[in-house]
């Protein structure tokens, strides 16, 4: 019994889920009537790309500032690394930059 | 038609028969007959020439006893780079301080075209950091079969034979990664630049703004220094013998 419900309660869960997305499919329609979401996509989409990155390169500054607290005399190769780890943060942030531009600019 | 700066303008009433007559020999018609020649275009030629003077000037004033200012700054810029490529790369980086050092100056040439007024950066059109790009690519590949022979291929596989046939494809979509990535970094941080100094432009017109460009300024310069380290750091991975 036990079992049964447990089936039914996932046979269930997968069903709403399944009828939840139906909508999704159906914005080619919908789209050209429907409010444009663009402005929201934007603002979700580049905040929470650009708070985490901030937090990832703040990470990495904060590191790159203790390692050269301890052993100032390394402060090339320090710095040669903490740039080459930014722009490769900071290019993830730019991605759904250009992404977001190119998807919502028309 | 398209907006063209003053330059482009100059360029278009003087050059467009000439340029869509070579376009229309290699099958490629512009969508304005009349104006072929973009800005991003004429601003590269700016560049251009502006750097082969530089060049010319300073070959011609090279001396040792009494070195010119413009021999120093050359020498200061040569240096940066040759440092900085030695060591990354290690042992065998002279052949290759002048392709970063030109790479280098044009990029930060480019970038900073931006911050003149009547002028604009052809950085912040995707076209041109992907140029950069595919000749970064094209450069370290040639470098790294002109030092490791067939060899070259063994950077592509992994370390074990059977691991071979997941890592082959894997490092062919992170090596084309590579350019998509250096587009789109140097394109989408000028762009994104002068697209915040324009919004707060349209907020605020006064002084604000002058924060932003000055923050640009910044970002121009890193990003001119990041895409001759990576384009290093690429070139060193390369032409490494012990893999």
């Amino acid at each position: 019994m036990v079992r049964m419900l447990q089936f039914s309660k996932y046979f269930f869960m997968t069903m709403a889920a399944m009828f939840l997305a139906v909508p999704a499919f159906a914005q080619d329609t919908a789209a050209t009537t429907g409010p444009n979401y663009g402005p929201l996509a934007v603002g979700i989409g580049m905040g929470i790309a650009a708070g985490l990155c901030g937090l990832g390169q703040g990470r990495a500054t904060a590191s790159a500032a203790e390692a050269l607290a301890r052993n100032p005399g390394a402060r090339p190769g320090i710095q040669l690394f903490l740039f080459i780890g930014l722009a490769f943060i900071e290019s993830l942030t730019l991605f759904t930059f250009a992404l977001l531009f190119v998807r919502t600019a028309h | 038609m398209p907006i063209q700066l003053a330059f482009t303008r100059f360029l278009n009433q003087h050059f467009a028969a000439q340029v869509d007559n070579f376009l229309a020999a290699v099958h490629i018609h512009p969508a304005h007959p009349s104006a072929p020649i973009t800005n991003a275009f004429a601003m590269e030629l700016l560049i251009f020439a502006g750097l082969l003077l530089y060049f010319v000037v300073i070959r011609a004033t090279l001396s040792v006893e009494r070195p010119a200012t413009v021999q120093h700054f050359a020498e200061m810029t040569h240096e940066f780079v040759g440092s900085q490529s030695e060591s990354i790369i290690g042992h065998g980086y002279e052949r290759f301080t002048a392709y970063l050092t030109v790479l280098a100056l044009f990029i930060l040439l480019g970038n900073l075209m931006g911050l003149i007024p009547g002028l604009e950066s052809p950085t912040a059109n995707p076209v041109v950091p992907l140029g950069f790009a595919l000749v970064t690519f094209a450069y370290y590949h040639y470098h790294g079969i002109r030092a490791n022979g067939f060899s070259y291929v063994k950077q592509f596989l992994g370390p074990v034979w059977w691991l071979y046939p997941l890592m082959l494809p894997i490092e062919i979509i992170s090596h084309f990664a590579r350019i998509l990535s250096l587009t789109i970094r140097l394109y989408a941080n000028m762009f994104a630049g002068d697209l915040v100094t324009l919004a707060f432009f349209s907020l605020i017109p006064i002084g604000i703004p002058l924060v932003f460009l000055s923050l640009h300024l910044g970002v121009a310069m890193i990003q001119a220094y990041i895409f001759m380290v990576l384009a290093t750091v690429y070139l060193s991975m390369a032409v490494a013998h012990d893999h």
